[in-house]
């Protein structure tokens, strides 16, 4: 709650290492919360279908199920993070009273600290520099097993651990008086005209806490703490003996490995949870933004949803106070889709984060009534990620009219933002928008800012704006974020650039652009510590490899990032329905290559559940392909009308296109020219090249068919050359075989000399078709050329020739079945 | 001894009171040997009912064995100093013994040493933590020891009773509920442990599962349970089968009615019941914070002073006694004070719900919403089912004005509680607020047929059909309204009446009914806020007959009621909550 946007410094609770750590981990919820819509991402189109994500459910009444809440919702299941109570990283302290506890781990530091103090002098330059780094994490992280400690210290100094075990050993197996010696004995340290330890230094600090909190304790609550203390030394004992029997069988990585910060930091290991009992106050914080921040960032190696619960019940259990396990149970609920348990735990950790904001005199009214205004806010966002629209707009409405009353503008901020999102649902409306960005900035909510620039930017492309002018913004956005090293928003601005690029049918730049943000994360792993694994951004863009991949053939290279993708974001995580989709199309697009049709139409069940519009589309294909043409001219009609009223441009091209595919199939070329014409000029509109060229492709068909190859081959040369450098291979072989084609055609005027040399160089570029389609394996295709190879040899008398291309013409005709389609008139 | 008590406890007919009362003043008898006070108590209290017993019928003391004798000295001493609550220094002596009484004694002794040692260990703990880890260490070895005796089928009916309990302790409900069943089987005329079972059976499809005993015991469980259940109306039905039976002087039933009157808001009749009982028993304690509820709701501030001063008499620091008194303090709205009180219940009993609940309500008579939050989380923590609670929260948030954030919380009192109107009425509110009318209306419409308690939501729904212009349905819910609070026989809220009679009358006016619509005038002209439209109207109406006399006024419709409303009469069964939106959790 407190730090407004994450600006604030975290405090200064965790170890050096951490603290850069715990500052992300931090900050980021805080920011997050604000996160409108990170639009970003899935942003562009990720084909058609991604284009239309974000929009299409103003009026998709058409088609149920259609409440998928694609793109905008990256940014929804982030804000969800956002919580008050872990803007520091940690827990905060409130919540329990400021005051230090001793206990039997805190006992064992100020013995290494007094064994430090006496061997002092006779210790190397390097231990002790060593131990001086160890000591501060140990003074601030959560408590842990004397072996663990052991182990620490032995690292550094082999012989100071040893006496600090013997001491240890000394004061547990014998009586209380020796504890309450050592306690009388460690204030000496101050005294002295030459003081051992400085008093307000940080160990001095800690010496005088544990002083002071030992000496607040009752008498039975020293007996109780020396129990403790023999307790932890004894269970430390009976482990030696047990790990020395069972050395093999335990892990011996364990054992011998080296005790590490990285080990120090590293998610506490399953076993050592479940088997731990209940967690010491440190550790409980510990635990939960430790939890939290992989929940963040790395779904796959926090711990399961069951026994983080189980682990959570149990911390509630033993302190029902302890409301922050309520917000992970929250989050833990969600990744699980479980709306009843997630609306409850939320709804309890704002009402015990009421209690404890009206408490703390520091934020007094002001914090109680902020609490009341996020808590409808997050119940807002809840109801939308859930996808219950209106009930996150009433929410939305009392989030608002609350924050208006107390003039937050802050938290208006984060209103508008979502305010947004929700209306993104409903129609497009740039002005909040708009409104939101510029009011963000004036309050200097750069995060937020950011994302609505993004968002900006995702819908202009879509609304078909200048590409120049969309680059500009987000690489002046980009350079906000650098400055701010909002490394988060830098990941989406790539994984958006990327999806325009192949919304423009820039499969080149779009692969760039990838690759940027998968190498440059590596990078960042070793600068902040912080790896964002799971975020959308990451999804989209190794979704887009996979296609862009798939695209040109490497099918195998595809299933491997699609394998990498499913291990990332296991199919119950939040990412996960992205892959499935991009998975379900590039199986759809081979199985159409193959002409397994069968195979086709039973993935368009899939692919409908996953996005209905993009469903419609293929089952319209499958139709087509099975020659059901009445039915997919139906099909294409209603889906045409369909995406016009969303206003889904790229869906309505493609679908422009199919239909004119129709036609000429169904030799009405006459009227597919316009279709073709029409979808020609919206592609040019909106800067779809991609598409362009494909309907230039179909254009030149047509007009071979109409008998003006000529014309054909002059617009050819005007889509060739994009469809050769961005097209995918099936696409480049269509378009090659299409300049045989028309090349022979054209050539039917040719005097015999140009004639020959015409053919040749129909029979050449038939050939590098003939490749591209082999890349592919699409053996219809395959079968055309080689015909139509055969063709112009026995034209030009090369008998041997033509008797290779007819043996495998022949070949291959067997395998397939013929579709009555006649084999020439064909284009694709 | 045992075995005739058991097989003499087989029949489940009230014929033979003699042997029952017999039977109750053994089992009374053998609790208390044990230390078991509350069931000896119970016992007593309806043995105590019944008629006395003549001399020659008295069950005989009951006979030593063997074992008994052999232990009888430790038993005595450990008696005495369990008695005196020297926990461990009574299960030292009686270490070793073997016999089952002794045996019991020495296990009960370690469980409640435990118990208490729990108790004092929360005030100085090593940490905020720790504060929550504080566990009972006993359990886990009773768990062991006793356990292995369940085994060998060594335990017998007090045995399993322990044992039961200490497995609901560790949190093993299961198997706590089986072996309590067990202890219910082995010796039906235990109340602990029915009423263990009670406290760990959730709902009645939980019930329908436990094979239980075929004893007239059953009969009091049931009730108990029904109560518990809220299932009132069954409640009831067995309590009264009990006093048919011929226990119409056991105060415990005369309680237990009160209070399911209580549940189901019968205030007078409760009220009555509680006096009666009062006299019967003045010195009780017991239940009298449900009395000083139904004193509050009622405004009864002599009787409620009373009752507050004679308790504090008996005994200052009872639960209930300090509930009673922050009742007293909060009906003379001094409520710090009586908010004090209820904290001082929950140190005397942190499990004790009730006090919670009272307590959010008096925070938020402080308008401290946030304290009022807390109290009201701690109340559902204890108990998850108290609707009181939920209801609570809902109210506070409304008074935050967060319409939509509190229907969370009064959906969920209302699935606790489906046939309560308040709820219902309280859910229409807000939905009117978010401007969801038609949800608005459901809760209405819901109100007044599972019975209206505060007779507004006929009002309130008339109101809404008013404001979207339905003014045929409105006019109906203002008719049905008048009617119900005729019917009552007091008049509660006299603007309420003048709106309706005047928006009837309007609307006959509209209908061209003239002759309902004067009679309609002419009540509105009997309250002061509507005299003068009563009167125009009337005028009107006059001016209006005189010149279409002619035409047709006898097309008469008469006063009447929709088919839909006088079908429905108030179903006092249990009834599904409400489906009021199938996203919302």
């Amino acid at each position: 709650m407190r730090g407004r946007s994450g600006e604030q410094p975290p405090r200064a609770l965790l170890s050096p290492e951490r603290l850069s750590r715990a500052r992300h981990v931090a900050a980021a919820p805080s920011w997050r919360r604000t996160s409108p819509p990170p639009i970003g991402c899935d942003a562009a189109r990720a084909t058609a279908a991604g284009a239309a994500i974000g929009r299409r459910e103003g009026g998709s009444r058409g088609f149920p199920g259609d409440g998928r809440p694609g793109a905008a919702m990256a940014s929804v299941h982030e804000s969800l993070y956002f919580n008050p109570m872990l803007t520091n990283g940690v827990v905060h302290a409130n919540v329990f009273g400021v005051r230090d506890w001793v206990t039997p781990h805190k006992m064992a530091l100020l013995v290494l600290l007094s064994e430090l103090g006496r061997a002092g002098s006779q210790l190397g330059l390097l231990e002790r520099r060593r131990l001086n780094r160890l000591l501060l994490p140990l003074l601030q992280g959560p408590d842990m097993a004397l072996s663990r400690l052991r182990k620490a210290i032995e690292e550094c100094c082999p012989h100071l651990a040893g006496s600090v075990h013997i001491r240890l050993k000394l004061m547990a197996e014998g009586e209380l008086k020796d504890m309450e010696q050592f306690f009388d004995d460690l204030s000496d340290s101050f005294s002295g005209t030459e003081p051992e330890v400085h008093k307000t230094s940080v160990v001095g600090l800690f010496l005088r806490h544990m002083i002071l909190a030992y000496n607040k304790l009752s008498f039975s609550q020293v007996y109780k703490l020396y129990t403790a203390l023999q307790q932890y030394f004894q269970k430390d004992e009976k482990k030696d003996g047990a790990d020395e029997n069972e050395m093999e069988l335990t892990n011996p990585e364990e054992l011998d490995g080296k005790m590490e910060k990285e080990e120090l930091d590293g998610p506490l290991r399953e076993e050592e949870i479940a088997c731990s009992g209940p967690l010491s106050q440190k550790q409980a914080e510990y635990f939960l933004s430790q939890q939290a921040s992989l929940l963040k960032n790395d779904e796959t190696k926090a711990l399961a949803p069951a026994s983080l619960q189980k682990e959570l019940n149990n911390l509630l259990k033993f302190n029902p106070d302890f409301a922050e396990a309520h917000y992970l149970s929250y989050l833990n609920s969600l990744r699980v889709q479980d709306v009843f348990s997630s609306t409850h735990s939320l709804l309890h950790y704002f009402d015990r984060l009421i209690l404890t904001g009206a408490e703390s005199k520091s934020n007094g009214d002001e914090g109680y009534g902020r609490s009341l205004r996020y808590a409808a806010l997050n119940l807002a966002a809840l109801h939308c990620r859930f996808g219950h629209y209106q009930q996150a707009e009433l929410a939305l409405q009392e989030a608002i009219r609350i924050a208006q009353e107390s003039n937050d503008h802050v938290c208006l901020q984060h209103c508008l933002s979502w305010l947004y999102i929700l209306e993104q649902k409903i129609f497009d409306s740039c002005v909040l928008l708009e409104h939101s960005v510029n009011k963000s900035l004036h309050f200097g909510l750069p995060y937020l800012a950011s994302l609505g620039i993004q968002s900006l930017v995702q819908q202009r492309a879509f609304a078909g704006k200048a590409a120049n002018k969309l680059m500009d913004a987000l690489k002046d956005s980009d350079l906000l974020h650098w400055k701010h090293s909002l490394s988060e928003l830098i990941d989406i601005s790539i994984a958006q650039k990327t999806a325009i690029w192949r919304l423009y049918g820039r499969s080149t730049m779009a692969l760039q652009q990838a690759q940027t943000l998968l190498s440059m994360n590596s990078l960042e792993a070793v600068n902040v510590g912080v790896q964002q694994n799971n975020t959308e951004s990451f999804a989209v863009v190794l979704c887009h490899l996979a296609e862009l991949h798939a695209e040109q053939g490497y099918f195998a290279a595809a299933s491997e990032i699609l394998k990498h993708l499913k291990e990332r974001f296991p199919p119950n995580s939040q990412h996960a329905q992205l892959w499935m989709l991009f998975d379900q199309k590039i199986q759809f697009e081979r199985a159409m290559n193959d002409g397994r049709y069968h195979i086709a139409d039973s993935l368009v069940a899939g692919i409908t559940a996953l996005n209905s519009i993009e469903g419609v589309y293929r089952k319209a294909i499958v139709l087509k392909a099975q020659n059901q043409m009445s039915e997919a001219h139906k099909l294409l009609q209603k889906l045409l009308i369909h995406c016009q009223k969303i206003k889904n441009t790229e869906m309505v091209i493609r679908v422009l296109l199919s239909m004119a595919e129709l036609y000429w199939r169904s030799s009405c070329h006459t009227i597919a020219l316009p279709v073709l014409l029409q979808a020609l000029a919206l592609a040019r509109e909106y800067s779809l090249q991609y598409l362009a060229s494909e309907t230039v492709l179909n254009l030149a068909f047509s007009q071979l068919i109409l008998g003006i190859p000529e014309q054909a081959l002059n617009i050819l040369h005007m889509a060739i050359e994009p469809v050769l450098a961005h097209g995918a291979v099936l696409d480049k072989g269509c378009a090659m075989f299409l300049v045989a084609k028309c090349q022979v055609a054209s050539a039917a005027s040719y005097t015999p000399q140009k004639k020959i040399e015409a053919l040749e160089s129909a029979i050449l570029n038939l050939n590098e078709a003939k490749t591209y389609f082999a890349k592919v394996d699409c053996k219809e295709q395959l079968r055309d050329v080689l015909y139509f190879q055969a063709r112009l040899f026995h034209t030009l008398g090369r008998t041997q020739e033509r008797n290779k291309c007819a043996m495998l013409f022949r070949q291959l005709h067997q395998e397939l079945p013929a579709h009555g389609v006649p084999l020439i008139n064909a284009f694709k | 001894m045992a075995a005739a008590a058991m097989v003499a406890a087989g029949s489940s007919d009230f014929s033979d009171l003699r042997e029952i009362k017999k039977q109750l003043l053994s089992v009374a008898e053998r609790s208390r040997e044990r230390g078991l006070q509350h069931s000896g108590k119970w016992a007593a209290e309806l043995a105590f009912a019944l008629e006395p017993l003549p001399l020659s019928e008295l069950p005989p003391p009951p006979v030593l064995t063997e074992e008994d004798a052999r232990d009888l000295d430790a038993y005595t001493l450990a008696k005495s100093y369990f008695d005196l609550k020297e926990y461990d220094r009574a299960a030292y002596f009686l270490q070793g013994c073997k016999s089952q009484k002794a045996y019991f004694l020495y296990m009960y002794s370690r469980y409640l040493s435990g118990e208490k040692k729990k108790d004092d260990e929360t005030v100085d703990s090593l940490g905020p933590l720790e504060k929550g880890q504080v566990k009972n260490e006993a359990l886990r070895e009773l768990r062991v020891e006793l356990s292995k005796k369940h085994k060998a089928q060594e335990l017998d009916g007090f045995g399993l009773y322990l044992y039961g309990v200490v497995l609901r302790k560790l949190d093993l409900v299961k198997e706590a509920i089986d072996v309590f069943v067990e202890a219910a089987h082995a010796l039906p005329l235990h109340w602990g442990a029915w009423l263990e079972l009670c406290n760990l059976i959730t709902d009645k499809e939980m019930l329908k599962f436990l094979s239980l005993p075929d004893t007239w015991m059953k009969e009091f469980f049931l009730a108990h349970i029904y109560t518990e259940l809220q299932l009132i109306e069954e409640a009831l039905q067995k309590y009264q089968s009990l006093i048919d039976a011929g226990f119409s002087k056991s105060t415990y039933i005369i309680s237990q009615i009160a209070v399911a009157y209580h549940n189901i808001r019968d205030i007078d009749k409760a009220l009555s019941i509680f006096n009666e009982l009062r006299k019967q028993d003045p010195y009780r304690i017991e239940n009298m914070d449900t009395f000083s509820n139904l004193l509050y709701v009622r405004s009864m501030k002599p009787e409620l002073s009373y009752l507050a001063h004679n308790l504090c008499e008996i005994d200052k620091y009872r639960v209930e006694t300090c509930c009673v008194i922050g009742n007293y303090y909060s009906l003379r709205s001094q409520h710090e004070k009586a908010a004090l009180y209820f904290q001082r219940a929950l140190k005397l009993n942190p499990r004790y719900l009730g006090a919670w609940t009272l307590m959010g309500h008096e925070y938020m008579e402080m308008k401290n919403t946030s304290a009022a939050i807390q109290a009201y989380r701690h109340a559902i923590e204890v108990n998850k089912r108290d609707y009181r609670a939920w209801y609570g929260l809902g109210q506070t948030y409304e008074i935050l004005k967060m319409p939509f954030y509190c229907l969370y919380y009064y959906r969920r009192a209302h699935q606790l509680r489906p046939n309560d109107s308040r709820m219902l009425v309280a859910l229409g509110e807000c939905y009117e607020k978010l401007n969801q009318l038609v949800e608005a209306k459901k809760c209405y419409w819901r109100a007044y047929a599972v019975g209206d308690v505060e007779k507004m939501a006929l009002v309130k729904l008339a109101k809404l059909h008013e404001q979207l212009n339905e003014s045929e349905q409105a006019a109906q819910c203002y008719i049905k309204y008048i009617q119900d609070i005729y019917s009552c026989g007091e008049v509660v809220e006299h603007l309420e009446v003048s709106t309706a009679f005047r928006y009837l009358a309007q609307y006959y006016f509209k209908c061209k009914l003239w002759d309902e619509a004067s009679a309609c005038a002419q009540k509105c002209c009997a309250f002061n806020d509507t005299r003068e439209e009563g009167k125009a109207l009337l005028r009107q109406i006059l001016q209006l007959r005189n010149q279409g006399e002619t035409s047709s006024t006898d097309v008469a419709a008469p006063f009447f009621l929709p088919a839909s409303l006088s079908a429905s009469n108030t179903p006092t069964r249990r009834v599904s909550p409400l489906n009021l939106s199938s996203v919302t959790p």
